[in-house]
């Protein structure tokens, strides 16, 4: 597994995965650029509209059918806040040619020009989005937006972000606000339009079975050539110093039966090695079934059917995420800090450390087998700045002591804790 | 073994049944890290009621004994648990349980044999106390309250409960905290010796492998030779007709969610196995043509803000059930199911578009193809299908076969509207 990468132009790279160990091949577009209050609806808005239609493929049945005349390629695009940075995503996947019913068949090309043209060719009527989609857009932009609380887990984790995160750019919801959509219109938005597509950062992935003439068919397409250079306006990571402030204790009400106990914890970095140190921290915590949280708000205390926690690496927090019986909060609360105590203490064993590790690296090993994992790691490489190979990786979590760990679980601190009830 | 070889996606199945009844089932894949081993018996929430071979009398168990089951296999009499031990060996763990089937499973890149011998142990050892039942109470009590506040399985149960009369496929997967709370050492017992025998049993495993090889390995690790008596289960009389037309609960959501529902006939007492691949082929690609993305109706729902994205579109069969579901949020569902309907009698009437039929069949081929590429997926693919009499590979096989004569007669046995029912979860 490994990728060959071009910059084509300054701020735009083409990676190439190439193997034959799969039956479809993955052509993915990213543009990252910095999320700001001001941008963040338009940039969601836009990632919606682009699906719409473009200038060769005027309506979203042209695109559909397009899809599925290629044999049901599956198209799409989202939205993701990776860091400080709102990532618009657009991917097709196909199947590669070897396993069409027909031989000659050119599907990749096919492929790479349709996403080419949706994501940089957008169907413009006078300068200016067409005002139909537009405003059916908005429409769906504004049930998203108001669709936060349906999930009521995942509005709980949403909702401890925003306390975090009060007035910065990691507490914007990916999604931007029902407020802003009224001064959107399509003249303003496709000028916005240009200055994104001249200032983010730009990265193409192809995976599968493909060959050099794929780069080339990239880097001949019209739409990349029109491309201009650019500094990035993106976000690259930092290990930011974090204020150690008292507990900030938030309770919400909603027509929920379970409660959801999410609590938000500050890591304090200062390398990003350490960033390893807390992957294998986070796992012993909550990562894994042999985890302190598992073993004991489920298994022991019986309070629990999820209790768990997950690491966000570009920002150095982690989340502890329980659905309790809304009375025993406060029993849940005190074990879970108990846990987090205890590996303060250094209270695991170096059994627990090795077990933990097995994990982590057999989950760095399969990285390769899947063709959306390994674009992502590597996406995760060009925003971190931090080339690693999987065997790199895998020796670094090799070679982590249990004085790693520990200096880990004293830099962790309590920020957020977050209780969703009725 | 016997080995069925697929040339369209280029895969082999290799296939034995052993003496003592288990059928085991090995997919290999060349290059690929991570190994799958998944192992599962027939048997679900369904099956409430039944005849344990050898016995005269009924047996009928509460709701949501196959789930706890399920929960419980893995407490081991020396005080372990296996999914510590499997975690310890750096594999991902894992079971659940369906309808139909319970399976017990873990993906691996190293340690495969170690794990295999941790989850042949585990599966084959059941191990209850008063204490440890009474414990899993609350840990499964938390899982169904977790349940409550998801309004896309409310809406999901609500749409069978307005379809069946009787059939169990109405009732929750995991039973109610009423029900388990009836739930007692002795019963689990007595369902595990009825189920889990290697007879009613099917094991699945890809990866990287010799599969003659691997086969050697499994038998190594089975404790029972003899094959069991037949279970029999008994299932209620459930008349063709629906509950109710229409079924609203109030939830705290943004928007409404809905689900149609087609009830339709029995296909599992149908001797030739092809009919139900070709039927469930058939009503994928009718699905897709009716409300699939390029379909007119999504078109004209889509652009007046009725529906805002895909469609789920599905066929559930089993054993004494069959039904159709189409799910997704809405600003107004009853104009969706009104549309709907519409749509399903104009597309009886005018008969189905040659070019529309040929399209959306190339895309259910490569939907088909694409299952293939990871081993979870296919595992657990030929595990569910061999459960319901089928092997994955007759999808790939049969699609050629349909065409439009057979896709105007399926709409009309299958798509009747006094079958239909609609379920809403909205805002009080």
């Amino acid at each position: 597994m490994e990728q060959n990468v071009k910059e084509i132009k300054k701020g735009i790279k083409v990676h190439i995965l190439n193997t034959d160990k799969f039956k479809t091949n993955l052509f993915a577009l990213f543009l990252t650029k910095k999320i700001t209050r001001e941008d963040v609806t338009k940039n969601a808005l836009i990632s919606l509209l682009l699906r719409r239609g473009s200038k060769t493929m005027n309506s979203q049945e042209e695109i559909s059918k397009k899809m599925e005349e290629l044999y049901g390629a599956s198209f799409d695009c989202g939205i993701d806040k990776t860091g400080d940075n709102q990532v618009l995503k657009f991917y097709i996947e196909s199947i590669n040619d070897n396993y069409l019913p027909n031989v000659n068949e050119n599907t990749l090309k096919t492929i790479i020009e349709s996403l080419l043209d949706i994501a940089f060719n957008p169907y413009i009527e006078n300068e200016s989005f067409k005002e139909e989609y537009l405003e059916q857009e908005k429409n769906n932009l504004k049930r998203k937006i108001e669709g936060k609380k349906d999930n009521k887990a995942k509005y709980a984790i949403e909702r401890c972000t925003e306390e975090m995160y009060k007035d910065k750019p990691f507490g914007l919801y990916k999604f931007g606000y029902i407020e802003d959509l009224d001064k959107i219109d399509g003249k303003n938005l496709y000028e916005y339009y240009k200055e994104l597509i001249n200032t983010c950062k730009i990265d193409i992935f192809l995976s599968g079975n493909v060959s050099k003439e794929a780069e080339k068919l990239i880097e001949d397409n019209e739409n990349v050539k029109s491309l201009k250079e650019r500094t990035p306006d993106c976000v690259f990571p930092t290990n930011e110093e974090k204020e150690v402030k008292e507990e900030n204790i938030v309770t919400e009400k909603m027509d929920v039966t379970q409660g959801k106990l999410v609590i938000g914890l500050d890591v304090n970095l200062s390398n990003d090695e350490q960033k390893y140190f807390t992957l294998l921290y986070n796992s012993l915590l909550g990562g894994s079934a042999n985890s302190k949280l598992f073993q004991n708000v489920r298994e022991k205390a019986n309070l629990a059917y999820v209790a768990s926690s997950s690491y966000l690496r570009y920002k150095n927090i982690i989340f502890i995420n329980s659905g309790i019986e809304i009375s025993n909060y406060e029993k849940a609360l005190n074990l879970i800090k108990e846990q987090i105590e205890d590996m303060k203490q250094g209270k695991f064993t170096e059994e627990d450390i090795e077990d933990n590790k097995k994990g982590v690296i057999s989950a760095i090993k399969t990285i390769g087998d899947e063709q959306d994992t390994e674009v992502i790691y590597y996406f995760g490489q060009e925003l971190t700045g931090v080339s690693v190979s999987v065997n790199d990786y895998i020796k670094i979590i090799e070679n982590i002591k249990k004085e790693d760990i520990l200096d880990i679980a004293n830099r962790v601190s309590i920020n957020t804790i977050y209780f969703l009830r009725n | 073994m016997q080995v069925i070889e697929n040339l369209k996606v280029k895969e082999k199945l290799y296939i034995e049944k052993l003496q003592n009844g288990l059928t085991v089932m090995i997919i290999p894949k060349k290059d690929i890290q991570k190994k799958y081993m998944i192992w599962g018996t027939n048997y679900g929430s369904n099956d409430n009621k039944f005849i344990v071979p050898g016995e005269q009398d009924v047996t009928e168990v509460p709701n949501g004994v196959a789930h706890f089951l399920e929960h419980k296999m893995f407490e081991q009499e020396n005080g372990t648990n296996s999914l510590d031990v499997l975690t310890a060996l750096g594999v991902n763990a894992n079971a659940y349980t369906t309808n139909d089937h319970t399976a017990y499973l873990f993906e691996c890149t190293d340690n495969f044999y170690e794990a295999m011998d941790e989850l042949m142990d585990y599966v084959q050892h059941p191990y209850f106390t008063d204490e440890n039942v009474e414990k899993e109470k609350g840990i499964i009590g938390q899982e169904i309250s977790m349940y409550d506040d998801y309004p896309d399985w409310r809406v999901y149960l609500n749409t069978l409960e307005a379809m069946y009369h009787n059939n169990p496929i109405k009732i929750d997967i995991t039973g109610t905290k009423e029900t388990i709370s009836k739930i007692d050492k002795e019963i689990l017992y007595k369902c595990y010796k009825t189920f889990y025998h290697p007879s009613n049993m099917v094991m699945v495993i890809s990866g990287d492998f010799e599969p003659e090889k691997l086969l050697e390995e499994v038998k190594k690790r089975l404790i029972t030779n003899k094959p069991s008596g037949e279970i029999k289960r008994i299932y209620p009389e459930e008349p063709d007709s629906i509950v109710k037309k229409e079924v609203v609960q109030n939830l705290e959501v943004s928007i409404p969610m809905y689900t149609i529902g087609i009830k339709d006939v029995e296909n599992n007492n149908k001797e030739d196995k092809s009919f139900i691949v070709k039927k469930d082929i058939g009503i994928d690609i009718l699905l897709n043509l009716i409300l699939g993305r390029s379909s007119s109706l999504y078109q004209e729902l889509y652009k007046d803000s009725i529906i805002f994205g895909e469609q789920s579109l599905s066929y559930e069969f089993g054993k004494g059930y069959a039904h159709i579901l189409i799910s997704g949020i809405s600003s107004n569902p009853k104009e969706v199911f009104t549309k709907f309907k519409e749509t399903v009698t104009k597309l009886k009437e005018e008969g189905i578009n040659e070019l529309d039929f040929e399209r959306i069949k190339k895309m259910c081929y490569g939907n088909y193809v694409r299952e293939y590429d990871d081993v979870q997926n296919v595992s657990r693919m030929f595990l569910a299908d061999y459960f319901r009499g089928i092997c994955s590979f007759d999808y790939l096989e049969n699609i050629e076969t349909i065409n439009i004569e057979y896709l105007n007669q399926l709409l009309k046995d299958v798509f009747k509207e006094d079958k239909m029912v609609l379920s809403i979860v909205e805002n009080k």
